[in-house]
């Protein structure tokens, strides 16, 4: 039997493929700004490297929200069927757009440590050595994380534009691997800060095995890895159910492992909490909007018509999701890890929107997206800010009378808290009223009492805070709360600004999301 | 003469003479200079590879090494797709290969700039 | 031979590289237990290649490998540096954090 008996020959001519490189634009600049990052590193010295990073990035970041702003109301797949710009897509790719531009600037802080910020000043020197010492108090600091961090977003922006099973995996691979990296690269509590980058490569780089096997599956079940090509195959009666239904759990593994969805959440808490601050600040947020923008895409265009299947399934997992990040956060002593269970059980309330599986739903779980981003990026920042001897002070017990000492940067704090509770007049009150209401409409009763029960739950832990920072007496020997630089202060301006005004006056960007809610099919 | 293995046989050539050439060209145009190192046992015997004392670990640089060879080597792989189609391709095919090797080198100017390449 | 052969020799090969990341203490070998999905996944795709009559398959294997690359690199990279400092490569020693 010859090899080339069963394989097709080469379509004689075939049209040459087009890329309309004008709707990859936000794409195009991030990931220049990466590559121009990276020469940057090559070929600048040394004192010139963490302006010029930080002026690179920062135009790459502004020219990509630019160009998504001059291609809002697009509707186009490019590059031969692998990428759709379309509402959805543009609506994440703002999100994140502007969610880097607030963690570069967390990420740029350097007045908060003598001399550098939060990231380790050579990586390659290891903990308790002569090496180290030698850098201790010096200026130098690992500015390849500017570059890193501008691939990672690259990859944010691609990952939910992926119409196609491999293009989504690529991009889940390029905005995984620099932040593998970024996790080790705490200037504090460097040990575990590398331990923090081992776990989550270890099991990132294990789940996205599974979405790859999964993609397999997908691929001998339809013969085909885009999105609408695996739809039009379920809608046709097929005999391989098997490969359908055992591909699509698998790929959904991947995808909750990156929006951190129980049974795949244990990472989380530990990667948080080890990672830099300004970093877990771009993970939380960023990561976790571009994965459900990926998982909204890959369930509503390519699993459209066998919805019956899997609401099922995610009905469970967002009650697990829900139910375990707000009881088991009532229990954590320490703020850093409060809030990475904090976005687990978030991570629950938007798969409501999702399981809604209707135009409601997915308006409501992108503005779930936008609004949670900034809170939770506020959030993180404000971590930054809370130091003792030793670094962040995130023991929950040194944050008692915090609202005494630094009204301020406290008052901030609990407007976050609040939101992130979900209370009248602040963006999460309005998120979660969009994505409850959806999914009551779409016969979800049943789910939105126990996301109603999980809310309060959630409530408890964040109010519990607030009143420690409020009505607590202030310990001796508590933490100082450090001025914020001018980097800080506009990052924590941002998130804070976007959390009241989303609460306030919501209807605008409500309608926003209204109208981005199609995808290209 | 004119079969379609004529090319490979030509390849092969190429392939010998330039191996013998360069092998030859650097005994005409290297440095000779003799040390101890050069006299002892290769790959197999005592010492054949720089280890530092009281450890069984290899040196981090051949880690480094390798790494640095692997994502290089590994994005030929695209290359062969294309050398098939790229007549096909036509212009749109050249400029694609340009940008994917310009991102590559990119990346090695990064590793050259930085010593990834120096050995000591 | 029927190329379903292949399909069930590389779930069994994706199978044995789940369970040995489960089951292995040392990160390297945890991490080449990853790569052993990896190329499983890479038979699959194949296969499927072959009995689907596209090409599709053998292109995704060749972007498959690129990004295990990358991983190698990466994953080495984070692994070597957490040696030297514990001197040890054990996922059990990694256990700083936890609550």
């Amino acid at each position: 039997m010859s090899t080339a008996q069963s394989l097709p020959a080469l379509a004689a001519d075939f049209p040459a493929p087009q890329i309309a490189y004008s709707a990859l634009s936000p794409m195009v600049a991030v990931f220049g700004a990466a590559l121009i990052g990276v020469l940057v590193e090559a070929f600048a010295p040394r004192r010139a490297r963490a302006g010029l990073q930080l002026a690179v990035a920062l135009l790459g970041l502004l020219g990509g929200l630019l160009a998504v702003g001059l291609l809002a109301g697009t509707r186009e797949v490019t590059a031969v069927g692998a990428v759709a710009v379309d509402g959805p897509a543009l609506f994440v790719q703002g999100t994140v757009l502007a969610l880097g531009v607030a963690a570069m600037l967390l990420l740029a802080e350097r007045s908060l440590e003598s001399g550098g910020g939060a990231i380790v000043a050579q990586a390659a020197t290891v903990p308790g050595s002569a090496d180290e010492r030698a850098l201790v108090g010096t200026d130098h600091l690992q500015t390849e994380v500017f570059p890193l961090a501008m691939l990672a977003i690259g990859g944010m922006l691609l990952f939910p534009a992926s119409n196609d099973l491999l293009l989504m995996f690529v991009a889940l691979e390029v905005l995984s691997l620099p932040l593998y990296l970024m996790c080790g690269l705490a200037r504090r509590r460097r040990l575990l800060s590398q331990e923090a980058a081992v776990k989550y490569f270890l099991l990132g780089a294990f789940s996205s095995a599974f979405f790859l096997y999964g993609l397999a599956l997908l691929y001998g079940y339809a013969g085909t890895v885009s999105l609408p090509g695996i739809a039009a195959a379920t809608q046709v009666t097929a005999s391989n159910d098997g490969l359908l239904y055992t591909g699509l759990g698998l790929l959904t593994v991947g995808l909750l492992f990156k929006i951190s969805a129980v049974p795949f959440h244990s990472w989380t808490p530990d990667v948080y909490q080890g990672a830099p601050t300004p970093v877990t600040a771009l993970m939380a947020t960023g990561t976790k909007v571009a994965a459900f923008g990926a998982l909204l895409r890959v369930y509503y265009v390519a699993f459209g018509a066998i919805r019956w299947d899997w609401r099922p399934l995610l009905w469970v997992i967002a009650i697990a999701t829900m139910a375990v990040g707000a009881l088991l956060a009532i229990t954590q002593r320490d703020v850093k890890r409060m809030l990475a269970y904090s976005s687990v059980a978030h991570a629950g309330f938007i798969l409501t929107g999702v399981v809604a599986a209707t135009r409601a739903g997915l308006a409501g779980s992108l503005f779930y997206l936008l609004a949670y981003g900034f809170t939770t990026l506020a959030a993180f920042g404000i971590l930054t800010l809370v130091r003792d001897a030793d670094g962040e002070a995130t023991d929950l017990s040194s944050w008692a009378g915090l609202g005494r000492r630094s009204p301020m940067v406290a008052g901030a704090f609990a407007i976050l808290l609040l939101a992130l509770a979900g209370i009248p007049l602040t963006s999460g009150f309005t998120g979660k009223f969009a994505v409850f209401s959806a999914a009551a409409d779409a016969g979800a009763a049943g789910l939105v009492v126990v996301a109603v029960v999980c809310s309060a739950i959630a409530a408890f832990f964040y109010v519990r805070v607030i009143v420690l920072m409020f009505f607590n007496e202030p310990a001796a020997d508590g933490p100082t709360v450090a001025i914020p630089g001018a980097f800080t202060s506009a990052a924590l301006a941002l998130g804070v600004a976007v959390t009241v005004v989303l609460g306030v006056f919501p209807s605008p960007l409500l309608k926003l999301a209204d109208q981005a809610a199609l995808f290209i099919r | 003469m004119g079969h379609v293995y004529m090319p490979i046989l030509v390849l092969f050539v190429l392939a010998a003479a330039f191996a013998v050439g360069s092998v030859t060209a650097a005994g005409f145009t290297g440095p000779k200079r003799y040390n101890r190192a050069k006299v002892d046992a290769y790959e197999c015997g005592i010492e054949a590879t720089p280890q530092p004392v009281g450890t069984a670990h290899f040196p981090v640089k051949y880690y480094l090494t390798a790494m640095l060879f692997i994502v290089f080597d590994i994005e030929i792989i695209f290359l062969y797709p294309w050398a098939v189609t790229f007549s096909k391709l036509g212009f749109f095919g050249l400029v694609e290969m340009v940008l994917f090797i310009g991102t590559v080198f990119v990346a090695y100017a990064y590793v050259w700039r930085r010593g990834g390449l120096q050995w000591d | 031979m029927s190329p379903a052969y292949y399909l069930y020799l590389s779930a069994i090969l994706f199978t044995v590289g789940a369970a040995g990341f489960l089951l292995r203490r040392n990160a390297v070998v945890v991490f080449m237990c990853v790569e052993l999905m990896l190329n499983a996944v890479n038979l699959t795709l194949v296969t499927f290649a072959r009995i689907n009559g596209t090409l599709d398959g053998q292109i995704i294997a060749f972007f498959v490998m690129v990004v295990a690359a990358a991983e190698v690199v990466v994953g080495l990279a984070i692994i070597v540096t957490i040696f030297r400092t514990r001197q040890s490569a054990s996922v059990d020693d990694v256990n700083l954090l936890k609550y």
